[in-house]
């Protein structure tokens, strides 16, 4: 029965003799190993706080570009136009010249933003690495309220993960300045608003083009959809020739469908079309969005929380515990936890591992089982207490079956 | 874990990205300072006849903004900052575990339950405001959480925390009959913290009058506790310097806390740990496991999301065993009723089926698996865990 436990709160108060020894504080390998197969799970709260300062840098290297490049070509107009006066090159000149003093500061504030960002990704490494086997139920503690904030966050529940981040004074450990921006979006998707996200599609062009995601032309269909819903046949078209038809190639078969819709009123009850007129169509755009959002960052498509809830579910999940005497402690024992757990599979075993009925304590070499007359078996500490209060006397809690101390017999189990 | 080549990775970027920010600074510097320069040759050319005129002078600046090419200069130090944005996350990628959904079963994962399991774990552990926050946000009924049964035993907590016992005591009144079933003496736990209150702050008169009301009921019960509290009285104001210091000690103010909780919550018919709690660290320590299975099953082709039962176990700690499940050592199977586990007069223990298999269905003696011991069917008996 060969099983490792987290430390739980009680070892890690300080005891000032035992510092001292150094042999005592080394933590077991087995629990050494747990905590690096624990970290390696970490990827995405590496990796979120790094697209975000990439994208900085991006964006800031841009408008540098940008901006420069529209002072010299413009002072290049200006030399080969004709007929400036005098006054007219001065003042020109000197709107340059405030521009680029403009895109100084702008470039400064974008550079505060930068380091602000690169301190966040250092927050986040210098947060594995504090981790070791005598935090480590702190520290776990600590990414329970992170999973928390990432579950909030991508459910929209934003006041309740801000909340909880500034409580526990982790707001570099959470990315909800990342889902402000997400936020945005899903607001006016939710208002049936389609320019934030169009406005997104077109920041992050070339990665959504890379990753060949159609999220929006998805988009550009709600807007044709909402001007036949206006009947307003006319702007549909010219709509369509504009943006729904530069994705012809790749999806023919959704634009033709789509197209058909002219030919129908939003009250239509033909099937085929009548889907494309349900309000659920922008309730479809807000997840779509959201997959595209966390697929950009790296993130997992599925909240944290669900993915842990699942793994732990999977890995408690015995048919003990659909039982009626199913013990409290056990989350499966709860409505609630049974619900979602119900089409997980069930662990598996390949050594026995028992649990004293009396005391809930596993039995081991230390505590071994011993066997009443009657077949059944308790901790051999449990009946130990119990013969001491009871002058030697034992009394089977389930059958109410009473014998000596010294009837019982150890049983063997490997 | 090795982060060092990551931290090291990091700074590199970093590092770059400074390079390329202040090349940025000094290209903008430039331009501006040819065309401030122009400008203050415009400006200075007061003669109208002079042969410089500004026309020529926009062009001499022209000519010399290209002789600058800002994106040249520009070019290099943002190429090798792109080479390393584009290192890192694939560092990252090896290191880490990319993609931890690849255990994830893609069924049914009820976000309405997922809200209220979530609220019952803030209210247990006594966030209250974020327990209705969520709640609110999420729209969630408050009919489906457990707020006020908690609510009640936070407010005691509250109240034990700066040493007052009413709310205590006046719950284990309401209860006491339940906490006897319980085979819980919390209540004289209680009296004998208060007892030792009154006798340290208060006056002996008072201490007296306590136990004489409250300790004295227990007297038969628990005779030698009250004879314990009772001698505390012949110490009072050098109880530290005592025979009884022990009972001076916080610690039985956090047993006796640690006890209430968990008689409240047993009562309440909830666990003392919070059940959202159990099972996300149950996750964290299975997850890895589960990730390993299913990169083994997806290069076996092995469907993962329709099993019943994962083919190999997951080792979690102890404070995860909640069952008692027997494997028989021969034939691996996990006992049930109608395969349940037999003690054999050796004292080994296997399953039914094993037994009846080694015996030739009953038909004749066998030898144990573990040791040199004969044994029949009828000598086995059954077990119950």
């Amino acid at each position: 029965m060969e099983m490792d436990s987290l430390p739980n709160g009680n070892s890690a108060t300080p005891n000032p003799s035992s510092a001292l020894i150094p042999t005592a504080a080394a933590p077991p390998s087995s629990k050494l190993n747990q905590l690096a197969e624990s970290l390696k799970l970490e990827h995405q709260f590496l990796r979120v706080p790094f697209e975000h300062y990439k994208k900085t840098i991006r964006a800031n290297h841009r408008v540098v570009e940008k901006e420069v490049s529209s002072v010299i070509s413009s002072v290049a107009e200006a030399a080969d136009r004709d007929g400036m006066s005098r006054d007219e090159a001065v003042n020109h000149l000197s709107s340059l010249v405030s521009r680029l003093q403009g895109l100084k500061r702008k470039l400064e504030e974008g550079s505060r933003v930068e380091h602000l960002q690169a301190q966040r990704c250092r927050a986040r490494l210098d947060h594995l690495e504090s981790a070791d086997a005598q935090n480590l139920s702190e520290w776990n503690n600590v990414k329970v309220k992170r999973i928390l904030v990432d579950y909030m966050l991508r459910m929209s529940y934003y006041d309740t993960a801000v909340k909880l981040a500034e409580s526990s004074n982790m707001q570099d450990l959470v990315d909800i300045e990342v889902f402000q921006e997400a936020k945005k979006v899903i607001d006016a998707l939710q208002n049936q608003e389609v320019a934030p996200a169009l406005a997104w599609c077109a920041e992050n062009k070339s990665r959504l083009k890379k990753s060949k995601s159609k999220f929006e032309f998805q988009v550009r269909l709600q807007e044709f959809i909402e001007l036949v819903r206006a009947e307003n046949s006319l702007r549909a078209i010219t709509y369509a020739r504009k943006y729904l038809a530069p994705w012809g190639p790749s999806h023919m078969n959704e634009l033709q469908r789509v197209f058909a819709t002219v030919a129908y009123k939003s009250t239509t009850e033909c099937t085929i079309y009548k889907v494309f007129f349900e309000p659920k169509q922008w309730d479809f755009l807000v997840d779509q969005f959201k997959q595209e959002f966390c697929k950009l960052y790296g993130m997992t498509l599925e909240p944290l929380l669900n993915i842990y809830l699942q793994a732990g579910l999977s890995a408690l999940k015995t048919p003990y515990c659909y039982e009626d005497d199913c013990t409290k402690e056990d989350p499966l024992s709860q409505e609630n936890f049974r619900k979602l757990a119900l089409s997980l599979p069930y662990s598996k075993q390949h050594h026995s591992k028992l649990v004293c009925y009396i005391t809930k304590e596993l039995m081991d070499t230390e505590n071994p089982p011993q066997v009443l007359p009657n077949g059944y078996v308790y901790s051999t500490k449990a009946l130990e207490d119990m013969a001491k209060k009871n002058n030697g006397k034992i009394t089977c809690p389930r059958t109410n079956f009473v014998c000596n101390y010294k009837d019982l017999v150890k049983a063997y189990i490997s | 874990m090795e982060l060092n080549t990551t931290k090291d990775a990091f700074d590199r970027v970093v590092k770059k990205q400074k390079l390329s920010s202040s090349k940025s600074h000094e290209v903008i510097d430039q331009v501006g300072h040819e065309i401030q320069q122009a400008l203050a040759q415009i400006v200075s050319t007061h003669d109208p006849t002079s042969l410089v005129d500004h026309k020529t002078i926009l062009t001499e600046l022209k000519v010399q903004l290209n002789a600058i090419s800002p994106f040249h200069q520009l070019e290099g130090s943002q190429k090798e900052l792109n080479i390393n944005l584009s290192k890192f996350p694939k560092l990252l990628e090896k290191t880490f575990n990319p993609d931890i959904s690849k255990a994830y079963r893609n069924v049914d994962f009820d976000y309405h339950t997922v809200n209220q399991i979530i609220a019952n774990h803030f209210y247990q552990q006594g966030f209250f405001d974020f327990g209705d926050s969520i709640i609110n946000e999420a729209g969630e009924p408050e009919t489906a959480v457990a707020k006020f049964q908690f609510f009640e035993m936070h407010q005691i907590l509250e109240a034990m925390k700066v040493r007052n016992l009413e709310p205590a005591l006046r719950w284990v009144y309401a209860n006491r009959r339940k906490l006897k079933h319980n085979g819980s003496n919390l209540e004289l736990k209680l009296h004998s913290l208060q007892y030792m209150e009154i006798l340290e702050k208060g006056s002996q008169a008072d201490a007296i009058n306590y136990a004489k009301t409250y300790l004295a009921p227990f007297a038969f019960l628990y005779k030698e506790e009250i004879m314990k509290l009772m001698g505390c009285l012949a110490y009072r104001g050098r109880l530290t310097s005592s025979p009884y210091a022990e009972l001076m000690s916080p610690s039985h103010w956090e047993k006796s806390t640690e006890e209430l909780i968990q008689q409240f919550c047993s009562l309440l018919g909830q666990s003392y740990n919070s059940p959202f709690g159990v099972a996300i660290a149950a996750g964290f320590e299975g997850l890895p496991t589960l990730l390993k299975l299913a990169n083994v099953m997806a290069a076996k082709k092995q469907e993962w999301q329709a099993m019943k039962q994962l083919p190999v176990p997951v080792e979690l700690g102890k404070e995860f065993q909640f069952h008692s499940i027997f494997v028989c050592p021969v034939s691996r199977d996990q006992g049930s009723e109608e395969n349940p586990p037999m003690l054999m007069p050796c004292l080994h223990v296997l399953c039914k089926q094993s037994i009846m298999k080694l015996s030739k269905s009953s038909t004749r003696t066998f030898k144990c698996p573990y040791c040199p011991a004969e044994a029949s069917v009828a000598q086995c008996r059954q077990l119950y865990f």
